[in-house]
């Protein structure tokens, strides 16, 4: 730029300044969309995110920019990178899971091992899974003890009852929430959309199992310990202001790996698998068992047993 | 056009009166500040800065909520017997009613909006581009039902006085279809409150089909409490009439439906403590506390003996006559009613939680700041409603009128 | 050959077939070792092999030295154990096999490898190995589609110690970032007898 008395090809003085402001505008609006100063992300990932439609109506693409703007999300929150994944039901699948009581002993490895694997955040202190200590034939839910912590377990005259989602077939849950934000996919298990959900809590009322959780405060996890390996419906890193339960591990298991919290049992107390296949686990414990379920009475048809031998 | 100039008029009357007018609303406007300076807080950190938790999921904002739509409901005992039942004093004054369950409404709504975790997200709730769960989820219907009751109560009283202010009768034959839907609607939206509190197994305290009939009753009793105290507000600080029979038949109104509500909760205590199963743990919990924890007892205790003291002056004709006593028994059953249906109701619904874990709730200083400042805001609408509504009926402010602002 | 059809009989039951030749004594390192041959319904496994864990192992290359003893005495170090298994109705040689010490051995003395050490457990606990096969008792490696890998008894249940001690748990859950728990009563649960007999006392 010239700086002949301020005039160019006729231009005045007043014109020139004018499109320096302008250019710096531009600059500065690019600059704006492009930096992550709207609470970690770009004013463009900050209007996407906020038009973002729900999960089952969403298009591949949509999902697909949903997934990216998760993994740049969490890259700006806790500088990993991360891969979430929106891996589809397998057909011909239904979940089932049961637990051997008679050989619970209350460890709480399941507990942890669930925490590490599904991102729980360590501040907002959510846990999935609560191991209840109860009395040797006492079955009342009003004289457990959710805070148990002797020396050794399993403590005399005690057993050990673990409680999570019971991925009911008639959710209560799904039929409380106001928006939608939570369904039963084809597999059996019940989701959230962590970025539909409004947090209401309305479905944390109507659960009879205590299995829902709300994020009080944003999630802290030391990025250290982040599983990397997450899925969109599952262990994504997930907002403040939204509830969040136990997706049987969808990242895992829709990929034919076990839940944490039975990878982690070192009693092989639980059992997992596909209640459409009648070779398996599952099916044999409910077909020659005695198993029964939590507040069977309430009619919410839960996909998790118990059984003991 | 006219009702260009209506809205303007009405809303210069709104900010236009005497010295004590302005302190008023200064006073509700350092509170509505002070909720909304605090609800910011609420926002930046989260809802942890409430007292909340994962095992009584439901607090402070949700118990206003409730107790606030049977105050919402309770202005249909101003609009029978005005319309259905052609009580012309009572007439007179439904406007106000009507102002008072507008701003009713508008509190219970600001409630659930304080109490959501991503307020940002309200726009789910839309049908079509959101998603509106309804007619299965509880709370869509609730969305729907106290929407509507809104829109008919700003919208016929609209209609009423643009009508009187052009000086012209209002058209019965057009907004009476509309009274009768607000009637019915009115019961429907702290039925449907009711019932999403009934709806849930899961919560045993709330599962029982009394809870809808306990709403109306104690939203009868409650509703008209207000609703005396205000008109004799508005006697005293006004110019405008409101004869005694309309403060008359309130009080018995209120009466029965305070007999009814006792009745109600003397069911209740029978039921649970008989034959005294798990069912009845949150109950016995309020009233006598479980395994050392009894945040609640004495608060329902008080409200319980405060109600009984309300129900026996009103019961006592001679006593009822008196304002000073109606007065109080007015004050002491809505302080109750306050208790009994909003902390009394919402908290022990989840004390013990399903697995039985007691663990109790105590508001925090954030939640009752929110909470005085969203009442605030509610006086604030009340005020500024029935401060144009008494002076479009007065004639002080009309079509006609060439200097408008004129005294 | 009468052995052969008592084994046949025995095992119509379990329906584990028996290989051919498993009775002749043969030179240690060349005997065949008794192999699974399923269940029908359980499906085919695998089983995560233990060999690589064990201290001592092949155990033949100290007693390929030492003379076979089958006297029923305590053993001197380093197989020192104390035995916490059978209540003193076993003793090593109830399942080690005397010939083979690369060995185990069933009750009708068949030669089992280490890696397939659920076969000697299965001889007398038969219902928990059922359980076992059908993946309802102990633990299945990584998946639960697909390759079917189980853990043997012995990954867990020390043989010659099979209780599973008591450890201390992980943490109990806490309570909301900001709230505090008050630890309420105890509940203490009084069995029905013990209501009656004080009845009974007063």
């Amino acid at each position: 730029m010239s700086r002949d008395n301020g005039r160019r090809d006729g231009h005045s003085k007043f014109d020139q300044a004018r499109r320096n402001i302008l250019r710096a505008i531009g600059l500065g609006a690019a600059a704006a969309v492009a930096q992550p100063a709207w609470g970690g992300q770009t004013l463009q990932d900050a209007f996407a995110s906020f038009f973002q439609k729900d999960y089952r109506r969403m298009s591949a693409e949509e999902i697909e920019a949903a997934l990216e703007r998760i993994e740049r999300n969490a890259a700006a929150r806790y500088g990993v990178e991360i891969d979430c994944q929106n891996t589809p039901p397998q057909p011909g699948v239904v979940f089932g899971y049961a637990i051997n009581i008679s050989r619970c002993r209350g460890y709480r490895d399941c507990v942890y091992a669930c925490v590490q694997e599904n991102n729980l955040g360590r501040d907002s202190q959510v846990q999935y899974i609560r191991v209840l200590q109860l009395e040797q034939g006492d079955f009342n839910l009003e004289h457990s003890d959710h805070y148990y912590d002797p020396e050794t377990v399993p403590v005399e005259g005690k057993h050990y009852l673990p409680v999570q989602c019971m991925q009911c077939d008639d959710p209560p849950c799904v039929k409380a929430c106001p928006v939608e934000a939570t369904w039963m996919e084809p597999d059996g298990i019940v989701v959230v959309d962590y970025d539909w959900c409004i947090g209401c809590r309305y479905c944390m009322a109507a659960c009879p199992y205590w299995a829902r959780h709300f994020n009080w405060t944003v999630p802290e996890i030391p990025a250290e310990e982040i599983n990397t390996n997450t899925h969109y419906l599952g262990n994504r890193p997930r907002p403040r202001g939204v509830v969040e339960k136990c997706h049987f591990c969808v990242q895992r298991t829709r990929k034919g790996r076990q839940p944490a919290c039975m990878e982690a049992c070192p009693t092989g107390a639980r059992i997992f698998g596909n209640l459409l296949d009648p070779n398996s686990e599952i099916r044999y414990v409910l077909e020659n068992k005695q198993v029964f379920r939590l507040k069977e009475d309430l009619g919410t048809e839960p996909k998790f047993w118990y059984y003991s031998d | 056009m006219a009702v260009i100039r209506f809205i303007f008029d009405g809303v210069r009357e709104m900010f236009r009166g005497s010295r004590e007018y302005w302190m008023w609303l200064a006073a509700l406007s350092v509170v509505i500040i002070y909720g909304a300076w605090r609800y910011s807080g609420q926002i930046t950190e989260g809802l942890v800065v409430t007292g909340m938790s994962d095992q009584v999921s439901w607090g402070f904002y949700i118990s206003n909520f409730a107790f606030l739509v049977g105050i919402a409901a309770a202005a249909v005992l101003l609009v029978i017997p005005a319309y259905i039942f052609d009580r012309k004093d009572i007439k007179d004054v439904v406007l106000v009613g009507e102002g008072m369950a507008v701003a009713a409404v508008t509190m219970a709504i600001l409630f659930v909006i304080a109490d959501l975790g991503r307020p940002d997200r309200l726009w789910h709730l839309m049908p079509v581009i959101g998603r509106f769960h309804w007619p299965v989820s509880l709370l869509a219907w609730d969305v729907l039902v106290l929407s509507v009751y809104l829109l008919l109560n700003l919208a016929i009283p609209f209609y009423v006085l643009f009508m009187h202010y052009r000086g012209r009768e209002p058209n019965i034959r057009l907004y009476f279809p509309f009274v009768v839907v607000a009637m019915f609607w009115a019961i429907s939206i702290h039925t449907v409150t009711a019932f999403l509190f009934s709806a849930n197994p899961a919560r045993p305290f709330w599962h029982t089909s009394l809870l809808g009939p306990r709403f109306i009753a104690s939203a009868f009793a409650s509703g008209p409490a207000l609703i005396i105290i205000t008109l004799q507000t508005v006697r005293n600080v006004t110019s405008y009439h409101v004869s005694q029979t309309v403060i008359d038949t309130l009080a018995l109104i209120m009466t029965t439906a305070l007999q009814i509500s006792l009745f109600f909760v003397g069911a209740e205590l029978f039921t649970d403590f008989y034959n005294e199963g798990s069912h009845a743990a949150s109950i016995h919990y309020l009233f006598f506390g479980l395994s050392g924890f009894a945040s609640l007892r004495m608060w329902i205790w008080v409200a319980l003996v405060l109600n009984v003291i309300a129900v026996v002056i009103l019961m006592i004709h001679p006593l009822r006559q008196k304002t000073l006593l109606l007065n109080i028994a007015c004050v002491l059953a809505f302080v109750g009613i306050w208790i009994e249906k909003g902390m009394g109701l919402v908290i022990p619904g989840f004390i013990p939680t399903p697995l039985g874990e007691i663990f109790e709730y105590a508001p925090t200083g954030t939640e009752l700041s929110v909470a005085a400042g969203i009442w605030a805001f509610g006086i604030l609408v009340f005020t500024l409603l029935a401060k144009a509504v008494i002076a479009i009926k007065l004639g002080k402010i009309s079509y006609t009128l060439k200097l408008s602002y004129s005294y | 050959m009468t052995s052969r059809i008592l084994l046949s009989m025995v095992c119509t039951a379990c329906l584990i077939s028996v290989p051919a030749g498993a009775q002749e004594t043969e030179a240690p390192d060349q005997q065949p070792t008794l192999r699974f041959e399923g269940y029908p319904g359980a499906r085919d496994f695998e089983v995560v092999p233990r060999k690589d864990k064990l201290f001592f192992y092949p155990c033949t290359q100290c007693h390929r030295f030492l003379e076979p003893n089958p006297e029923v005495r305590e053993l001197a170090a380093p197989h020192d154990i104390k035995l916490e298994h059978g209540r003193g109705r076993i003793w090593c040689l109830s399942c080690h096999s005397l010939e083979n010490r690369d060995n185990l051995r069933t009750l009708l003395d068949e030669p089992v490898d280490f890696d397939d050490a659920y076969l000697v457990c299965g001889g007398c606990h038969a219902n928990r190995q059922q359980d076992w096969y059908f993946g309802v008792h102990g633990k299945r490696l990584a998946n639960w589609q697909g390759e079917r890998k189980l853990y043997n008894c012995t990954e867990c249940h020390d043989a010659h110690s099979p209780a599973i001690k008591p450890r201390n748990p992980k943490p109990p859950p806490p309570v909301r970032a900001g709230l505090e728990r008050v630890p309420g009563a105890e509940y203490e649960q009084h069995p029905v007898w013990e209501t009656l007999e004080e009845q009974e006392d007063q």
